[in-house]
Parts: C-alpha cells; sequence; structure tokens
C-alpha cells in the first residue's frame, strides 16, 4: 500500500513556483496497477519520483508498504561511464541481490552482445532502454513504477517485454506513466489523473481516461 | 559505491593503480631537480627528496582529498536516481577511497626515498599521523562544500579554481615558515596547510622545532570547516539530487 497525506511539492526554478502536487491525499492498495495521467509537464514523473522517494516532499508525507522500485525511465539511471555489466552490478548491491545470477539474466534478456562489456554511454537509445527493462525485470519488486518505457526496441523485443511484464504483474504491481492511452489501458486496473496540483482518483480506468480527455479539451 | 568508485578510478585505464603512486615521485623528483641546481642544501637536513617528499604527501593528503570530492556528486549523478542511493553515499565512498590511496602512496613513496638515504631518519608517528588526519579533514568539509556551492553558484567554481592552485605554493611544500622574516611569517601562518606540512615533517626530523606550529589552530579550522560542509551539505539534499 502507499499512501498520501496532505502531500505539497512545488516546483522551483528562478522565480517559477508552481505547485506540483498541493495537499493532495490519496491511498493506492496492494493489487491494483495503476495508470497516471495528465498533460505534459504536469509533474507526472516528479510524482513518481516522489513514491520513489528520490525527490522529498515539502510539507505531508507518503507512507510506503512493500518494495518499491526505482523510477524506470528511458535510462536515465544509468552512469554512462560505467559498463552495461558494472551497472547491473551497482543494482545488484545496492538492491541485495544475488550478482551473478542478476547480471546473467540481464545479459540474456537485453541482447546486448558484445556492448554490454561497454560503456554505456556508447549505447543508442534502444539499447540503453533494453538494458533498463531488462535490469527492472531482474529484481523483484511489489511496485513498479514506470515512466513511458514499455514502447522500447522493435516488434520482437516489445513481445519478450510483454510476456515478461505481465508474468511479474502477477504478483506485482505498476504505476505507470504514459501519454499513449492504449498501453495504459492495457496494463491499468484503475487510474489516477494529476490536474493543477489535484489528484482524482477513478476506479475504473476508463473513467480515468476520459476525465483526462476532457481536460485535455478544455484548454 | 566504494567498489564502483575503484572501478571508475583504477580499472578503465592502463596501469590502473600504478597512475597514484607516478604522480607524486614525479613531483618529488622535478622539485628535486629544480631545487639541487639553485640550493646547495635543502631548508633541512640534507636530503631534498626527504625534503619535498614529506612536504608534498602531507600537502596531498587535504590536496587530492578536496579535489577528488569536489566531484563526488555531480560524477555520480545518475546514480542518485536509485532511492536508496544518497548524495552523502558518494562522498563516503570517495573519501574512504582516496584516504586509503593517500596513505599507500605515502608509505611506498616515503619508504623509497629513505631506503635511498644514507643515515635513515628517525620516525615518529603521532605527529605524522594526527597531520595526514587534519588535513584529510579539511578536505573533506572543502569538499562537502564545494560539492553544494559549485551547483549554486557556477561563478564561484571558477574562482575556486584560480584560487585553490595557488595554496600549494603557500604550503610550505618547498620552504619552511620558519624562514620567513617577520610580519610576513604571520600572515603566511594563517593559513592551516601550511600547519599540516609543518606537523608533518616533524615527524621525519627529530631536530626540527617548528617554530610557529599551532597545531590547535589547523585542528580547530579543520572541524570548524567540516561542521559548516556537513550542514551545508544536508541542508541541500534537495539541490544536489535534482540540480
Amino acid at each position: 500500500m502507499i499512501r498520501l497525506e496532505q502531500a505539497t511539492k512545488f516546483a522551483r526554478t528562478r522565480g517559477i513556483n508552481k505547485p506540483i502536487i498541493e495537499r493532495a491525499s490519496l491511498v493506492l492498495q496492494r493489487g491494483k496497477s495503476i495508470g497516471l495521467l495528465g498533460r505534459n509537464g504536469a509533474g507526472k514523473s516528479t510524482l513518481l519520483k516522489l513514491i520513489a522517494g528520490t525527490i522529498r516532499l515539502d510539507s505531508g508525507r507518503i507512507i510506503r508498504q512493500g518494495k518499491i522500485s526505482w523510477p524506470l525511465g528511458f535510462a536515465g539511471s544509468f552512469q554512462s561511464t560505467m559498463t552495461g555489466e558494472q551497472n547491473v552490478r551497482f543494482v545488484a548491491r545496492i538492491y541485495g541481490v544475488d550478482t551473478r545470477e542478476l547480471i546473467q539474466y540481464v545479459e540474456e534478456f537485453a541482447e546486448l552482445g558484445p556492448f554490454f562489456k561497454a560503456p554505456v554511454g556508447t549505447y543508442s537509445s534502444g539499447m540503453k532502454a533494453r538494458l533498463a527493462f531488462g535490469l527492472s525485470m531482474g529484481v523483484n519488486f511489489d511496485y513498479y513504477l514506470v515512466d513511458e518505457i514499455t514502447a522500447v526496441g522493435d516488434v520482437n523485443f516489445k513481445k519478450k517485454c510483454r510476456v515478461v511484464f505481465e508474468s511479474r504483474l502477477q504478483e506485482s504491481d505498476v504505476i505507470m506513466v504514459s501519454h499513449s492511452t492504449t498501453t495504459i489501458r492495457d496494463y491499468c486496473d484503475c487510474g489516477v489523473v494529476l490536474e493543477n496540483g489535484k489528484l482524482t482518483y477513478y476506479d475504473d480506468i476508463e473513467d480515468a481516461i476520459s476525465a483526462h480527455n476532457r481536460n485535455m479539451k478544455e484548454r | 559505491m566504494l567498489v564502483r568508485e575503484m572501478e571508475a578510478r583504477f580499472g578503465n585505464k592502463p596501469g590502473g593503480y600504478v597512475w597514484a603512486f607516478l604522480d607524486p615521485a614525479a613531483n618529488v623528483a622535478l622539485l628535486t631537480l629544480i631545487f639541487q641546481a639553485i640550493a646547495r642544501a635543502p631548508p633541512l637536513g640534507t636530503s631534498f627528496p626527504l625534503f619535498f617528499g614529506t612536504g608534498y604527501i602531507g600537502f596531498q593528503f587535504y590536496q587530492a582529498m578536496a579535489t577528488y570530492l569536489n566531484g563526488a556528486v555531480r560524477a555520480n549523478k545518475s546514480l542518485l536516481n536509485y532511492p536508496n542511493v544518497a548524495p552523502v553515499d558518494t562522498i563516503v565512498a570517495r573519501y574512504i577511497l582516496q584516504l586509503v590511496t593517500t596513505v599507500a602512496v605515502a608509505v611506498v613513496v616515503m619508504s623509497v626515498i629513505i631506503a635511498t638515504m644514507r643515515v635513515p631518519p628517525e620516525i615518529s608517528w603521532p605527529p605524522i599521523i594526527e597531520a595526514a588526519f587534519i588535513a584529510s579533514i579539511l578536505g573533506l568539509g572543502v569538499g562537502l562544500s564545494n560539492n553544494v556551492l559549485f551547483i549554486k553558484y557556477p561563478l564561484y567554481e571558477k574562482v575556486y579554481a584560480i584560487i585553490s592552485r595557488p595554496i600549494y605554493l603557500i604550503s610550505g611544500v618547498f620552504f619552511l615558515p620558519d624562514a620567513i622574516p617577520h610580519p610576513y611569517k604571520d600572515i603566511v601562518l594563517l593559513n592551516p596547510l601550511i600547519h599540516v606540512t609543518m606537523h608533518f615533517r616533524t615527524g621525519f626530523y627529530d631536530e626540527y622545532r617548528a617554530l610557529g606550529l599551532d597545531i590547535n589552530y589547523a585542528y580547530g579550522f579543520a572541524f570548524l570547516t567540516f561542521f559548516f560542509g556537513m550542514v551545508l551539505f544536508s541542508m541541500s539534499s534537495a539541490v544536489l539530487r535534482n540540480e
């Protein structure tokens, strides 16, 4: 379970002081996968980071029960001077997973061939995404925080991702940010719409999508 | 984190760890060559390598530490995307790695210098260890502060680069403050690092009296800097995470 209580966070840069979420309270129960919708720049990615704990709230609190992943984005979490293998080993150590097992799993899954032992800085964005996806699937989490990542690679790789991801979702939940309503529909049961610093929860993902579409038409 | 820093620092280029030893060795050799040409004897004792070695290595406990720590958070920026990696982890890892490295370098380089001397000096460990400790704490404080200040004020980073270079010249690596005439001596002694090199040297030269050495001043300066750095660093965790 993840619970937000009166959570408030402002985006601050050079005079701009815009609320991302303001006094938002929300309970996300285990066993439900959630799609997070909102317009460009609404703060969806920031909200994922808040849930993950990499950035802190200005006020209020977030109570987390269960193991939550780091935000899985377009390879944002790789150190470009380290090789793919070193990055994987680093994650294995900080999450207390068996190093050799994880390396083997990711090496097979990501299909990077000899590039697995080359610095991540030399990768194409597709390769990074494959590594990122393989890595996150190699560690067991109760919640996967996914930021627009499922659309990576060619058709075959996508199919493979889908199969693995769906088997993971038997026991784990996902909180997903995506602009593609098809992806959201495929993976999520319920939805949360982020608009003007307010979070609105919908038990049915279809209601969330139509509310989001209404928001988009207004402005 | 420590293993990751070791891989990054020593694993990626041929020679790896050897480079850490070559730099101070080359510096001491160069200083020896230059000064042997212009002076008959070092300000202390008879061995040029020992004089410059003690100065340079004592100074390195600060300088190498501060330089390496300055980039700690920046070099690990993307790894901070993992919620269980905190900015301070990068500092701790680099502090440990740098301290171990400088100690290893000090032992090897000083042993080589001493082995080549006809009359080996009597070594007294307490001042050596104390000086190295003070210098590393001072380096840690400067590093902590700079990680925050470089992000907040990019201009300061340029200024820092300019002012940090001549510190080498005024920290007693190749001279003794004892030899400096009156009003200037007091000014030179305001630099806490000069107390570090003086104290470090007293461990190698038992005849060296180190006039003007005030170890409490060096301690005070180092711990105040460290404290300031800690406060600044912990108050700025948001800045450090998402620049």
